[in-house]
């Protein structure tokens, strides 16, 4: 028989053919090709955290082909000589398994869970991004509430995620939740002894609520607000900052197709290198040092994944206030517990969740916005943030006080109450601080705007005095005024951002100017970001 | 490059002339797609330039050097001695080495890709108008038209039996449907007031040998845990107990400060406590021989053993329990009853 | 080197040690008391005293120069200075001496390991004049690592870990006080602890921990030490908290980086 006429350079024209005889999707499919999206080192820091997840559910699938989540007692018999004959969980054991007896298993371990840590740091970080530029205003309130969920989901994953290993530390965690839970007022008793299926650890129960959490259930949930997430976005179109030529009304930047869709990829492959990197270089929860868990066994040090690690700092800040209600002749308690580990989250997101509308409502401005603000030209929301982060570090700081008493030669206790008033007192000073910090940075920005850059240069006059010369940004005007308005756009602080003294050449944190061509202190226009938008 | 500045409406645009070449096509589609190219030029204004040459090849050598760490990736996956070995020795890099070459082939196809991105592919910036905002007025109507028509057409608003019918009927549905969550629902009486701990418990060693006096020395404290099948297992997680050995002086302080509910509970200088801290649940098990306080790890309280380990500083509220252990004929410990109070994190129906 | 010669270096190193010594005892004397840092743990037996063995006379020409002034004569003790040394034994002089942490330099919260001021053999010498003084217990000689690891592990995490950590890093206790690190602890340095219970550790007196147990957990914290980790750099392996401080310093670090290269103009 013989074949039909094949010819390999008209197939991909064949196959489009092919679909769009089917789809019709020529035109959307060019209106993809066709979006354009902004240039900002700044915008990237989501992408981080979306290949991570990439990373995290092919680790993670490979990882799930091992383990058995069991609570099941067994003998472990496998390679790791200082545990051999000791009895421990189906769980431990296939954990066990993956980093010593399955081939390539430990680096894939590792990596997942570094992959787990990038996850949350990036969406830390892309969340500060957000917030910190007003990026999160109308009309971006819905994505700005689904990120934020995107953070509390992958903390409940993660700590899932730490949980399921059954090493010594995993069921300290769950031995803490549990307290968390039974903590609740009214219902305490009962969500504990739904989760574990009776009294700690209660068994097989557990295993099975955060296995197929923690595989199937909450990683569905991340994907479906990831692909909101992502739709809000294509749909909304990206914000970007002000300048020239850029209005609330238009992005500029290159197509998705090809420029932004080559960096994405090639930084895919940037997150999963490092992240493969650190994966076998840096050793992650060596859970073979932890042993089983028993109830029994603790470590110094205990501590969860970083991300968890502020409820851990809140919990041990916290004083020893129960409360105890007698009703009915029958005593009631609220213990410390409930307060750091339920209350405090609870209002973190619904403070979190509310932030646009809180905003809006506090700044009167509902009008839509598509061009970000400088952290500086809002210092009420930056100071806000910075007293967020302050609260949030001495909080994460103090998760980790017995490490950092114990390195750094201090009182444990004096640890736990430098924590206790910290936590009071150094918020507010990072508000104050940040407040003062972006109107200095403001007014630094409306001098030069309105006597030019300093160039360096110093002039006697004929009196005796000394002034330095400043370049001023703009042609004089029919006054001789040469004051430009704010605009809150990047100000040009520097010579060689002007032009006058040419370009800087390459040096990767501090330009490095050619002497030889630093002469002319003519600004060349064409590189003057301040006015070729204005004309 | 300038002539696009305008908008033009191009009726006459005919895709298939031949004086357009494959870059106008583009710009047109974009302009449709109210995309405009307004700065588009190669990277390189002669092709073949020694710049474009040099970079050329840093793309193909990073692309060289993908090649051969990928290789090493599975020739080291492969052949690289990996099951684990005691000491040091080859077999514990297999995993540092996996890391390295997957990380480098990974980390320079990145750099490869953004190399090419970046200094290759010709430098654009595209203005793309946003339609923001809500629809047309004429939209919106005729869209909430179309969505409460359904209700006309149902006609729900009319027949108030219906509405009753269905209120009725989908409300036992929808409570039903998480009926089976109710599977999960465990009832939980007293299993959190009690342990295994009881009258004529003996107290036993995690290897299952029974505890006997003389085999805590002074200034020494053990784990212990009830002398029953499992005892020492996690289906007992609530009655791991401390004994310690206090010295004589300490003792005597400890009983003199005995709370009425903890009065007798000492026998001699052995105490035992809970060592299921009150706080949070962590095993409370630092134990500072010399100024009698027991430290939990988790969140750092601290008990004062010699006053009914009351607790003297971080955010535990309660005391850990003590068990009344005496010296049974036998000379083993044994228990003379279970915890006078509920051990472990506070709940809210503690008594 | 010339006999001389090497005669000559030991004069200068004694007179040296003297002048330490002297020092250290005016030290004291100022600072006034000394931390508790043995505790009896039984009394003086009346039995008339034996002549000194050879061993215990170096030791106790040591002993009046280096330990005196706080211990006592006849380590006796001296009040408000240094408790009475009868009874605590060789394993516990040992101890002391051979971390360094005796001769003591200055009250802390707790006394910290340093160079030992003398060498093993001395701290044995010292160690064999405490013993003949008042008994005590005593460090088995030979190899004190000939036990089962996976035991040892087990006993190890329910005995030591709480304080000492997973990895032996140690850890930190209450108001400035620390269990401290394995890493450096020998074979009869750990022994030694674990029978005499040095300051605030515990007492795992040989009833409670068999010197074949002691022996096991021996055997698997030493193992640790020496056991390369299979996942590449442990980064202290001080547990989540150094983890989360790699991923921001590493990771985020990193890929910043990499976002300003990619986002930056060509």
């Amino acid at each position: 028989m013989k074949r039909p006429n094949f010819n390999p350079k008209e197939a991909p024209a064949q196959v489009a053919d092919w679909a769009d005889q089917r789809l019709a999707g020529a035109s959307p499919l060019r209106k993809l090709f066709n979006k354009v999206f902004p240039d900002h080192w700044s915008f990237m820091l989501g992408e981080i955290a979306l290949y991570s997840f990439i990373v995290l559910l092919l680790t993670g699938t490979f990882l799930a082909f091992f383990f058995t989540p069991s609570s099941a007692e067994v003998v472990y018999h496998g390679s790791y000589v200082p545990l051999q004959g000791i009895k421990m969980s189906q769980a431990y054991a296939s954990s066990l398994n993956l980093s010593f007896d399955v081939r390539g298993g430990l680096v894939l371990r590792q990596i997942h869970h570094w992959a787990a840590l990038l996850f949350m740091a990036a969406i830390v970080v892309h969340m500060l991004r957000t917030f910190f530029t007003g990026a999160f205003r109308r009309p971006r309130e819905l994505n700005w509430m689904v990120g934020f969920l995107l953070f509390w989901i992958g903390f409940l994953e993660g700590f899932a995620g730490y949980s399921l290993p059954d090493d010594a530390l995993s069921g300290t965690g769950l031995r803490i939740a549990d307290a968390i839970m039974l903590s609740i007022p009214v219902i305490g008793t009962w969500v504990s002894f739904a989760v574990f299926g009776g009294e700690f650890p209660g068994g097989d129960r557990i295993f099975s609520l955060l296995y197929i959490g923690h595989v199937f259930l909450i990683p569905g949930i991340i994907l479906a607000l990831i692909t909101v997430h992502m739709a809000l976005l294509v749909k909304q179109k990206h914000t970007q900052w002000p300048g020239p030529g850029r209005t609330e009304h238009n992005v500029v930047g290159h197509r998705m197709f090809p420029g932004f869709a080559a960096k994405g990829g090639g930084f895919f492959m940037i997150v999963f290198g490092v992240l493969a990197l650190l994966g076998g270089l840096v050793q992650i929860n060596p859970i073979w040092l932890f042993g089983p868990y028993k109830a029994a066994v603790v470590s110094s040090a205990s501590q969860p994944d970083w991300y968890v690690m502020f409820l851990d700092g809140s919990t041990r800040l916290m004083p020893p206030w129960e409360i105890r209600i007698h009703l009915f002749n029958h005593g009631y308690t609220v213990p410390p517990v409930f307060w750091p580990t339920v209350v405090l989250p609870g209002i973190m997101v619904m403070l979190g969740l509310l932030y646009p509308f809180l905003e809006q409502r506090f700044m009167k401005d509902k009008a839509h916005h598509n061009l970000l603000q400088r952290p500086r030209d809002v210092p009420l929301r930056a100071g806000l943030g910075a007293m967020a982060v302050a609260f949030w570090v001495v909080l994460t700081l103090s998760g980790g006080n017995d490490v950092i008493a114990q390195k750094f030669d201090i009182s444990l206790n004096a640890m736990t109450w430098a924590g206790r008033i910290g936590i009071l007192i150094i918020p507010p000073l990072a508000y104050y601080l940040t407040y003062r910090l972006c109107l200095g940075l403001q007014q630094h920005d409306r001098e030069v705007l309105a006597h030019g850059v300093e160039t360096g240069i110093i002039k006697r006059l004929p009196n005796g005095q000394f002034v330095e010369v400043h370049q001023p940004l703009a042609e004089p005007d029919e006054h001789g005024h040469t004051e430009l308005p704010y605009r809150g756009w990047v100000v040009p602080k520097k010579m060689n951002r002007i032009g006058a003294i040419g370009p800087a050449v390459k040096g990767f944190f501090v330009p490095v100017e050619k002497p030889e061509e630093a002469a002319p202190v003519s600004p060349a226009p064409k590189r003057e970001e301040i006015t070729s938008g204005r004309k | 490059m300038s002539s696009t500045d305008t908008e033009r409406e191009a009726p006459e645009f005919d895709p298939d002339d031949p004086k357009l070449t494959r870059f106008d096509l583009v710009r047109e589609g974009a302009r449709r797609d109210g995309v405009e190219i307004v700065h588009y030029e190669p990277r390189f204004q002669q092709p073949g330039s020694k710049e474009e040459k040099r970079v050329v090849r840093f793309v193909a050598l990073c692309f060289a050097i993908v090649g051969l760490a990928a290789l090493a990736f599975i020739v080291a996956y492969v052949a690289w001695p990996w099951q684990y070995k005691a000491g040091s020795n080859i077999n514990k890099w297999y995993t540092p080495v996996l890391g390295l070459t997957l990380g480098l082939a990974l980390l320079f196809i990145g750099i490869a890709i953004i190399t090419w991105a970046k200094k290759l592919m010709p430098e654009e910036v595209s203005v793309e108008r946003r339609h923001d905002g809500a629809s047309p007025d004429v939209e919106r109507k005729m869209t909430a038209a179309t969505a409460l028509s359904m209700v006309d057409e149902l006609g729900i608003k009319r027949r108030p039996l219906l509405k009753g019918a269905v209120a009725l009927g989908l409300a036992p549905v929808g409570v039903a449907a998480i009926m089976p969550l109710g599977a999960l629902i465990k009832n939980h009486k007293s299993d959190l007031l009690t342990t295994a701990w009881k009258k004529g418990v003996r107290l036993m060693h995690d290897d299952g040998t029974l505890v006997r006096p003389e085999d805590v020395s002074a200034g020494g404290q053990i784990t212990v845990f009830p002398a029953i099948p499992e005892g020492n297992s996690n289906k007992y997680a609530d009655s791991p107990t401390l004994l310690i050995h206090l010295r004589a002086d300490d003792a005597a302080t400890t009983r003199d400060n005995a709370l009425p509910i903890n009065k007798g509970a000492q026998w001699q200088n052995y105490v035992a406590y809970s060592k299921i801290c009150t706080h949070a649940g962590c095993p409370a098990s630092l134990y500072e021989q010399q100024t009698n306080r027991l430290l939990c790890p988790c969140h750092q309280s601290q008990f004062d053993i010699t006053n009914n380990a009351r607790p003297i500083f971080g955010p535990a509220t309660r005391r850990l329990p003590q068990l009344p252990i005496t010296v049974d004929n036998d000379g083993y410990f044994v228990a003379t009853s279970d915890y006078k109070v509920p051990i472990g994190p506070g709940f809210w129906e503690r008594p | 080197m010339t006999a001389a010669r090497q005669d000559s270096r030991r004069k200068g190193g004694l007179r040296r040690k003297l002048g330490t010594a002297a020092r250290l005892v005016a030290a004291l004397a100022l600072a006034g008391g000394v931390y508790t840092a043995f505790a009896p743990s039984s009394q003086a037996d009346d039995t008339p005293k034996q002549p000194l063995s050879a061993a215990a006379q170096h030791g106790q020409q040591l002993y009046d120069t280096s330990c005196i002034s706080c211990h006592g004569r006849n380590a006796e003790g001296v009040k408000d200075r240094g408790p009475s040394l009868i009874g605590v034994g060789s394993a516990a002089v040992e101890f002391q001496v051979t971390t360094g942490r005796m001769p003591m330099g200055r009250q802390e919260a707790q006394a910290q390991r340093k160079p030992p001021k003398f060498d093993d053999t001395q701290a044995k010498q010292i160690g064999q004049y405490i013993q003949e003084l008042g008994g005590g217990p005593q460090l088995p000689d030979g190899n004190l690592r000939k036990g089962d690891l996976a035991a040892g592990g087990e006993l190890y995490r329910v005995n030591c870990s709480s304080c000492h950590g997973f990895s032996a890093g140690g850890g930190a206790l209450s108001s400035g006080k620390f269990a401290p690190s394995l890493k450096p602890a020998t074979d009869r340095q750990i022994y030694a602890a674990m029978l005499t219970g040095p300051q605030n550790m515990p007492v795992f007196g040989d009833n409670q921990l068999t010197p074949q147990e002691k022996m096991d957990i021996i055997a698997y914290v030493q193992n640790m030490k020496s056991d390369q980790d299979p996942g590449g750099w442990n980064i202290g392996a001080l547990g989540p908290t150094t983890e989360g401080l790699a991923i921001f310093l590493i990771g985020i670090t990193s890929l910043l980086f990499a976002t300003l290269w990619i986002a930056g103009k060509s």
